[in-house]
């Protein structure tokens, strides 16, 4: 009863937080001037022409980065997550910073390389810079950006459910083969569905994004509706140039459910704290690690540098800090709350699509997923026409509003991470619990969330990172005086000094790593023998 | 270990709580809600000083228009029922007037706006002008003969070699809106359809445009009078023309920036005060003498160097209110064209 | 046990025409069974013939999607619905794979239950250290369930059911992964127990010789059905 009761609430809280506003939105644009009307529809339909190749584009956008994230992810992450190459853990921190800042971030700092007087730049012949920096702005570069950018979501979750592949199976094929063909045969096919679950997040990430393409001029779908709110403060057009967006996400869903549930591998329930040694690379170590230092180097260390380069001084840390020392703390607070909350929401959520405790499961996890493909000022939009009333100021005129949008936008990430790392708890070992006579509660308390431990904290840190790099609805929403730190680097970009700039994203690294180096404290601290 | 993760998720509550009870205002009396659309770099200093002078806390939005965020004029448009923010501060006056139309505005009439002329106010007070910029042309130094006039943009001798920035953002909107208004519309869509054939660029704003002939990659952009200013002073090959200064020629376009108070506003009193301090010769003389390179309005205030007192400068003539109404009416042809 | 608080109480199972089915498949058909308090009954049959199933609607975790089942004459679920939550029919049980939990020590496995039933701390110490003295583990308090070998998980996993003294314990091959001697050891640990604390026991095992030195009545099941051919054999 208690479990009901506490996994429907959730359900509801994720459906008023996240759907409200989105229906609300979807309503109004059935109203003009306070009458039903389709005249939005009929000129939407009228302009399709100009909107059919734009989508076209976005689509093809998607599909090549995903693609490219795919063919660089996976093996990067069989590489990091699963053999003896050198530094390991380095290439994996590295790699990942990119997914931590907002995107829009690596372009300009690729730009700041490429560029005729860049690092690289600088040293070609003017017309071979020319056509770099001409291909730069422009499809190839949106590729480039997005998929540094996007590529470690699926380098991450291979890694992550690497490690939940049971090992007995990798030696029972072991016995009969060698590491590639098993991995091949075996292990990757068991991950199939991370992957997939992966490039769909790719796929989905980058159907959204906006500052890039802005950047590099790229028009893409998404920048039309935002351009219908820019320039014409057309509400209710851009609200229903949003709905085809809706529809291809949807049908992304519907194939990823269909595939989700055609497969019948399971991950192995019986995996806790066993691994297999890792694979010994013999002679390739040292061409694959000089492989995956050039990687780095390129996508990641080289645009990095520039930035730290360029906001090398003291005075520029020090203009950076007296313009933004209330963002950052703000940024910190409201990710750190909206961690929190997103853990427990997530929690739940995933708990309820894990046991199907109600039939709504399905509706639930799809909500989830649908909420973190739309574009933060859709529902940015929609929160500010759902709680923008006298009565809800206490929440609509405080950071709660900031907080309900991580809520909605970001549930799925540690829903679908907690549904994951409940699959690798035998439910025998909850049944157990139940049959000693504890309550659902209880059984939480003291069976699920230790043995769930490391998934739980990586979803806290998963969405403190999202939740502080988000714009998209901050921007939006963001009460008078309440800025967080990206807000104010996009607002300080209109003519503040590139090295202000600089510092700024500096210190936003450095605050997005936080809980990466409290979570390795902790790791060694609970490593250590009692 | 079981319970330290409890412990923690306690903890982080309380933290929440307690940020929460930090970071929540109360609706004290004493504090003023700003949206700014002016570079936060340049506006920030100058509420500050506000705080400091009168005691009242300031809580702003900023926006910009070179990063076409959705910010300030949208959240203005859906609070509509629910006013949040009691003054807005706009970089230019046809969003202003756009909220006039949209009933969002609420006249008030400023002692402090004596001196500034009457053509860069609403005569009712629904918004007043402050710190303008005029739009210009950024010439690169090499370029003889200079180009003198916005339609040189149609000129063969500088086929493919100038650069605009995208029309459907910012001041280049005004700019195409005003010619629309002064030319009539068949003869400014011959002249849009004439910068298409004569191979003009499109940037995604007035800086990427003065950088661009900074650089030397165009020879002239049209752009705001504090893009050149800036890049001269960092001693870039660049010269400002004020176009169209010819006695039976149309003039340079001024955009002063605005100061709005929200109808309906929580902290109307307030709100008053702030728009008296922006309309102050003292803020007029910090926008002029910072990076901003505001021209000042009021008559009694030194313009900085590198730019022309607004007395000396042929002044387009034009109503903003019919900007704002034509710049709506021609949306959908700046889309088509930006796109073509 | 001399303390009458962990007196075992009487229990009686029937199953009155239950039915069980998993996407679209039959697992239990039409099933009716009675079993006497203390009796020992082993479910034997070949796998996937319904035998565990047959444990989890004992034990509540499954619900039926036809019939009745009774515990002590007393109706604890019915077509799709549980009357009584697993939590609440005193059944303890012993999972093919143990299901101990690994983050706890032995201590803390066993001691979880009696914490559910909320038992004072000095009484709990005590009923800890009375089942590892009946199981024979007493040096291994404070070890980490995972750190034990096969044969004394078994002995863990036993402990810790048997510690709140449950009318009714079920064990679903429990002795599935031990090696022959400490199966032939555990099994006559196991008849032992049963004799001296006075449960009902229901065994599930497809292995012939376990089934037959557990000196049972065996019951056969055969496609989720009791086979009556083979039972009037035995």
């Amino acid at each position: 009863m208690e479990k009901r009761v506490t996994l429907a609430a959730g359900a509801l809280a994720l459906t008023v937080i996240g759907l409200m506003p989105v229906l609300m939105i979807v309503a109004s644009t059935f109203y003009v001037a306070g009458e039903f009307s389709l005249t939005t529809y009929q000129a939407l339909l009228a302009s399709s022409k100009q909107l059919a190749p734009l989508m076209g584009r976005s689509v093809l956008l998607s599909l090549s980065v995903t693609l490219l994230a795919m063919m660089v992810g996976t093996p990067l992450g069989v590489l990091l997550g699963k053999t003896d190459l050198p530094l390991r853990g380095a290439f994996t921190m590295l790699v990942t910073l990119p997914l931590l800042l907002p995107p829009y971030v690596i372009a300009v700092a690729w730009f700041a390389v490429l560029g005729s007087t860049g690092w690289i730049g600088r040293f070609l012949a003017p017309t071979t810079s020319e056509f770099l920096s001409s291909a730069f702005f422009g499809f190839y570069g949106c590729i480039g950006a997005l998929s540094t950018a996007f590529m470690p979501v699926v380098m991450l979750l291979t890694i992550a459910y690497l490690g939940t592949v049971n090992p007995r199976l990798e030696q029972a094929g072991l016995l009969m083969s060698r590491w590639p063909s098993v991995l091949w045969g075996i292990t990757l096919p068991l991950i199939a569905r991370a992957i997939l679950f992966a490039a769909v997040l790719v796929f989905l990430l980058t159907l959204g994004e906006v500052g890039v393409p802005t950047f590099l001029r790229y028009p893409v779908y998404p920048v039309e509706i935002l351009t219908q709110f820019a320039a014409f403060y057309d509400f209710s057009a851009a609200t229903a140039a949003a709905i085809p967006m809706l529809i291809i996400t949807a049908v992304i869903l519907v194939l990823e459910i269909r595939l989700l549930h055609t497969s019948a591998l399971e991950l192995s329930a019986a995996t806790i704290g066993r691994r297999n040694a890792p694979i010994e690379l013999g002679r390739w170590r040292f061409p694959l690690f000089g492989l995956a230092l050039v990687w780095t180097l390129v996508m990641v260390a080289l645009p990095i540098a520039e930035l730290i380069v360029q906001s090398a001084s003291l005075s520029a840390f020090a203009d950076a800090f007296s313009r933004a020392s209330d963002s950052i703390l703000r940024s910190v607070v409201f990710a750190a709350i909206g961690a929190t909350l997103l853990t427990l929401l997530g929690f739940f959520c995933g708990y309820l699509i894990h046991n199907r405790t109600l039939p709504l499961w399905r509706s639930i996890d799809a909500l989830a997923l649908f909420l973190f493909t739309l574009p933060g000022t859709v529902i940015g939009i929609g929160l500010i026409s759902l709680w923008n009333r006298p009565i809800t100021n206490a929440i609509y005129a405080t950071p709660a509003i900031i907080i309900l949008g991580y809520l909605a936008q970001y549930a799925v990430l540690p829903t679908r991470m907690t549904a994951a790392t409940l699959q690798r708890i035998p439910p025998s070992l909850e049944q157990a619990a139940q049959l000693c006579g504890a309550s659902w509660f209880m059984t939480l308390r003291h069976i699920v969330a230790p043995l769930a431990k490391r998934g739980l904290i990586g979803a806290w840190i998963i969405a403190y990172i999202f939740c502080l790099r988000d714009l998209g609805i901050t921007l939006v929403v963001y009460p008078p005086g309440f800025d967080t730190l990206p807000v104010r680097i996009l607002t300080l970009m209109a003519n503040g000094a590139p090295s202000l700039i600089a510092a700024l994203c500096v210190i936003l690294i450095a605050v997005t790593l936080l809980p990466f180096f409290v979570g390795a404290l902790w790791q060694t601290r609970a490593g250590r023998p009692p | 270990m079981k319970k330290n993760l409890w412990v923690v998720l306690l903890v982080l509550a309380g933290v929440a709580a307690a940020a929460w009870w930090r970071f929540h205002v109360p609706s004290e009396t004493q504090s003023v809600v700003v949206y700014v659309s002016h570079d936060e770099v340049f506006s920030e200093p100058i509420l500050r000083d506000f705080e400091k002078e009168t005691g009242i806390r300031v809580r702003a939005v900023y926006d910009t228009e070179e990063t076409k965020s959705t910010g300030a004029m949208n959240r203005l448009m859906a609070e509509k029922n629910n006013p949040q923010a009691d003054v807005y501060w706009a970089n230019e006056p046809i969003r202003a007037e756009v909220l006039r139309q949209q009933h969002i505005a609420a006249p008030y009439l400023s002692l402090n706006a004596d001196g500034i002329p009457a053509r860069f106010r609403d005569p009712q007070g629904y918004w007043t002008g402050f710190a303008a910029r005029a739009r210009v042309l950024i010439v690169h130094k090499d370029e003889n003969p200079k180009p003198t006039s916005v339609f040189s943009y149609a000129d063969p001798r500088w086929r493919g070699r100038t650069v605009i920035a995208n029309p459907l953002f910012g001041t280049t909107t005004d700019q195409i809106a005003a010619l629309f208004v002064l030319l009539g519309d068949d003869r400014a869509r011959a002249f849009m359809q004439g910068l298409h054939e004569n191979g003009v660029k499109l940037s995604p704003s007035n800086g990427d445009s003065a950088d661009l002939v900074a650089r030397g990659q165009f020879a002239f952009s049209l752009v705001d009078s504090d893009d050149v200013v800036n890049r001269m002073k960092q001693h870039e090959p660049v010269t400002m023309i004020y176009p169209d200064q010819g006695a039976d020629e149309i003039g340079s376009l001024i955009v002063p920036n605005a100061a709005v108070l929200i109808a309906g506003s929580p902290h109307q009193d307030a709100g008053k005060k702030l728009i008296d301090y922006l309309l102050s010769k003292e803020t007029e003389r910090k926008l002029a003498f910072s990076d901003a390179a505001q021209i000042p309005l009021h008559p009694d205030v030194a313009t900085p160097p590198g730019l022309q007192p607004i007395e000396s400068i042929k002044i387009m003539t034009v109503d903003y209110a019919a900007i704002a109404t034509k710049l709506q009416a021609i949306q959908s042809f700046l889309k088509s064209w930006a796109e073509s | 046990m001399a303390n009458a608080r962990w007196a075992t109480t009487m229990s009686m199972i029937e199953f009155r025409s239950v039915c069980k089915e998993y996407h679209g498949r039959r697992v239990i058909a039409t099933l009716s069974l009675k079993i006497e308090a203390k009796e020992r009954v082993v479910l034997f049959g070949p796998s996937g013939c319904g035998k565990s199933t047959v444990l989890h609607l004992i034990a509540g975790l499954v619900i039926p999607d036809a019939g009745e089942i009774l515990v002590n004459d007393e109706l604890v679920a019915t077509a799709k619905k549980n009357l009584r939550e697993p939590q609440q029919r005193g059944v303890g049980m012993v999972f093919q794979d143990l299901a101990l939990w690994p983050h706890m020590t032995v201590r803390e496995n066993i001691e979880f239950g009696l914490r559910a039933k909320r038992i004072p701390k000095k009484q709990r110490r005590q009923r800890v250290k009375e089942m590892v003295d009946l199981v024979g583990l007493d040096d291994y308090l404070s070890t980490k369930s995972g750190e034990l070998s096969g044969g004394q998980q078994q002995r863990v996993a036993l402990a810790r059911t048997l510690a709140v003294a449950p009318g009714i314990v079920l064990m679903d091959e429990p002795l599935s992964n031990l090696d022959d001697a400490s199966n032939v050891q555990l099994r006559k640990e196991i008849v032992r127990l049963h004799g001296d604390l006075g449960f009902t026991l229901v065994y599930v095992t497809h292995k012939r010789d376990e089934a037959e030195a557990l000196r049972a009545r065996i019951i056969f099941l055969r496609c989720g059905r009791i086979d009556d051919a083979s039972s009037a054999v035995r």
